[in-house]
């Protein structure tokens, strides 16, 4: 049986030594700043720096005219704010970035760091179940990651308000939008926590939990390259089965997790 | 309140805890001796349900320790590990309202505040736990320990690398909760902490080498020794101690007879007054009790006397 109560207790916990540790926030904080400032970066800065239209570039015309139909009312923009509004669609994937930083950062350290700071054996020795304290490592860890997120997110939204040119943003205010920042990110954000807190049970170093969790980037990174060039179109309906294939994962791993988190290996072969 | 019935422990090929039987009871104080990777840890491992026995069986206040049961175990232990293990960067308060929330206590801040009084950390609350000195951070330990008022407590290594006057704070605390009727464990290396506040001893090297009271160790090993003292020289009496039964007579410094006696209830009055028929002038008479060291190393140091366990 899960006692709520536990995971509330260990996750305030979680909470409070986070914002106790807040270098630990630092490599979010960075890359959200980065995913946050690339796309204004290449879509404001760069013309007008340079004097070259976005809307003079046929290969970004060519890839916009793959995807225009999922941005909504794209066809009534300006051909600049078009492609403007493409640039700062595809960007939103690298957003989901954040989350999975988080989830690498934070979750290497989760055991691990419990059980170097030899605090593990007496949370253990508590009547906490495997489910509750992996349920309360994750969550303790995805909520900072997915509230740095949200004000990425946020920021960026008004960046585009304030910065591109007019229609933008009410191109980018769509369902998918918020499949990705409400619904993608955090089972994304989920997923990698839940490979790094797994890793971290069976290993003894954070890095190698790190080194794990750090496989995420991967698929985001090709995510975003197909996005780019128009090879993958991720919409609502191609989001919704993503969403649904990682929260299946993720339930599996939280229940391999459970399997393999085995109290007595840690106590007595970690050193 | 704790009864472990040949509790063995195997690590792969490694046996860490063979056929440990032993019992202790509510307001009990059982000392766990033994030399380092004896299986100290282990046994208190076992008993606070975090690793399970190989074979044997056991419970802990009444709830036997089963795969099934063992988290509801947990409920009923307060484990203090060997090191203090607080979370460093969270206040010494945010560290027991944490734990007193994992035991579900009924009001964790009162139970906390309590607590801070009981152990004398109420100044120090606010102060982050790794500020703390050894001394206090094993002061707060024991607080997390005792939060949920479990009635089996186990205690590993409580004075471990704690100056004298802190070990002496923790040791009296131990002997407070003896008087709630607590049933305690304590593992440690200090003899002497041992003497002072176990009411019984398991000398453990992987299996029991003895269970007992140190004085009926020191008994079975040494026998009951007596020392007199008198205000002259001693050993022109050593005859008239023998005659009256003593044995094993020996003159220490100049004015002291030591000797072993069989019944010393019995046995010491006839020598002390077949001493003073003889004129000497006695200043005392207590019993030369061999330091529990030495009971130790002769057990450890053997590792035969298996028929001692009782």
């Amino acid at each position: 049986m899960i006692v709520p109560a536990r995971i509330l207790a260990l996750l305030r916990k979680e909470i409070a030594e986070l914002a106790r540790n807040r270098a630990a926030l630092l490599p979010v904080v960075f890359v959200a700043l980065i995913t946050t400032a690339l796309p204004f970066f290449i879509a404001v800065a760069t013309p007008r720096i340079s004097g070259h239209p976005l809307s003079h570039d046929a290969d970004l015309v060519h890839a916009l005219t793959k995807v225009s139909g999922e941005l909504p009312g794209i066809d009534r923009l300006s051909a600049e704010a078009a492609v403007q509004a493409f640039i700062f669609s595809r960007f939103l994937v690298m957003t989901l970035l954040v989350p999975v930083t988080g989830a690498i950062t934070f979750a290497g350290h989760s055991l691990i760091g419990e059980k170097i700071g030899k605090s593990l054996e007496p949370l253990l020795a508590t009547p906490i179940t495997t489910t509750e304290l992996l349920l309360a490592k994750v969550a303790g860890a995805m909520i900072p990651s997915l509230a740095i997120m949200m004000c990425t997110t946020i920021v960026y939204m008004i960046g585009v308000a304030a910065l591109a040119e007019p229609g933008v943003l009410r191109a980018l205010l769509s369902l998918k939008t918020a499949l990705l920042v409400l619904g993608l990110g955090p089972i994304t954000s989920c997923l990698a926590l839940q490979v790094g807190v797994l890793v971290s049970a069976r290993v003894n170093d954070p890095r190698t939990a790190q080194q794990f969790g750090a496989l995420f980037i991967l698929p985001l990174t090709g995510l975003f390259m197909a996005q780019m060039s128009g090879v993958f179109v991720l919409t609502v309906s191609t989001g919704l089965l993503v969403f649904g294939g990682l929260f299946g994962a993720w339930i599996l791993l939280l229940f391999i997790g459970v399997k393999l988190f085995r109290r007595e290996a840690i106590l007595t072969r970690w050193k | 309140m704790i009864a472990a019935r040949h509790l063995s422990r195997r690590f792969g090929d490694r046996t860490a805890v063979e056929d440990v039987t032993f019992d202790v009871k509510a307001g009990e104080i059982f000392g766990l001796l033994g030399p380092n990777g004896a299986g100290k840890t282990t046994t208190l491992r076992m008993i606070a349900g975090l690793i399970a026995p190989t074979s044997g069986d056991a419970s802990v206040a009444g709830v036997p320790l089963t795969s099934r049961t063992i988290d509801r175990v947990r409920q009923h232990v307060g484990f203090l590990t060997e090191a203090p293990g607080l979370w460093e960067r969270l206040s010494v308060r945010m560290n027991l309202l944490t734990y007193a929330r994992l035991h579900q206590v009924t009001d964790p801040a009162a139970a906390v505040t309590s607590a801070l009084e009981r152990f004398g950390l109420a100044d120090r609350a606010d102060s982050m736990a790794v500020e703390l000195s050894k001394g206090m951070k094993q002061r707060v330990a024991l607080a997390r320990t005792l939060l949920h008022n479990p009635p089996v407590v186990l205690l590993d290594e409580p004075t471990s690398g704690l100056d004298p006057h802190s070990a002496r704070i923790v040791r009296d605390m131990v002997l407070g909760l003896r008087q709630q009727g607590h049933a305690i464990i304590i593992s440690t290396h200090n003899l002497d902490e041992a003497e002072r506040v176990a009411d019984r001893v398991g000398v453990l090297r992987r299996r029991f080498l003895a269970v007992a009271t140190p004085g009926e160790l020191r008994h079975r090993l040494f026998g009951t020794r007596v020392r007199i003292t008198l205000t002259e020289d001693a050993a022109p009496f050593a005859g008239v101690a023998a005659a009256a039964g003593a044995t094993d007579i020996k003159v220490a410094g100049r004015d002291m007879l030591t000797f072993a006696i069989e019944d010393v209830d019995a046995g010491t009055p006839a020598v002390v007054r077949a001493l003073v028929l003889a004129g000497a002038s006695i200043l005392s008479v207590r019993n030369d009790d061999r330091p529990l060291e030495e009971v130790y190393l002769a057990l450890v140091e053997d590792d035969s006397p298996g028929e001692l366990a009782s």
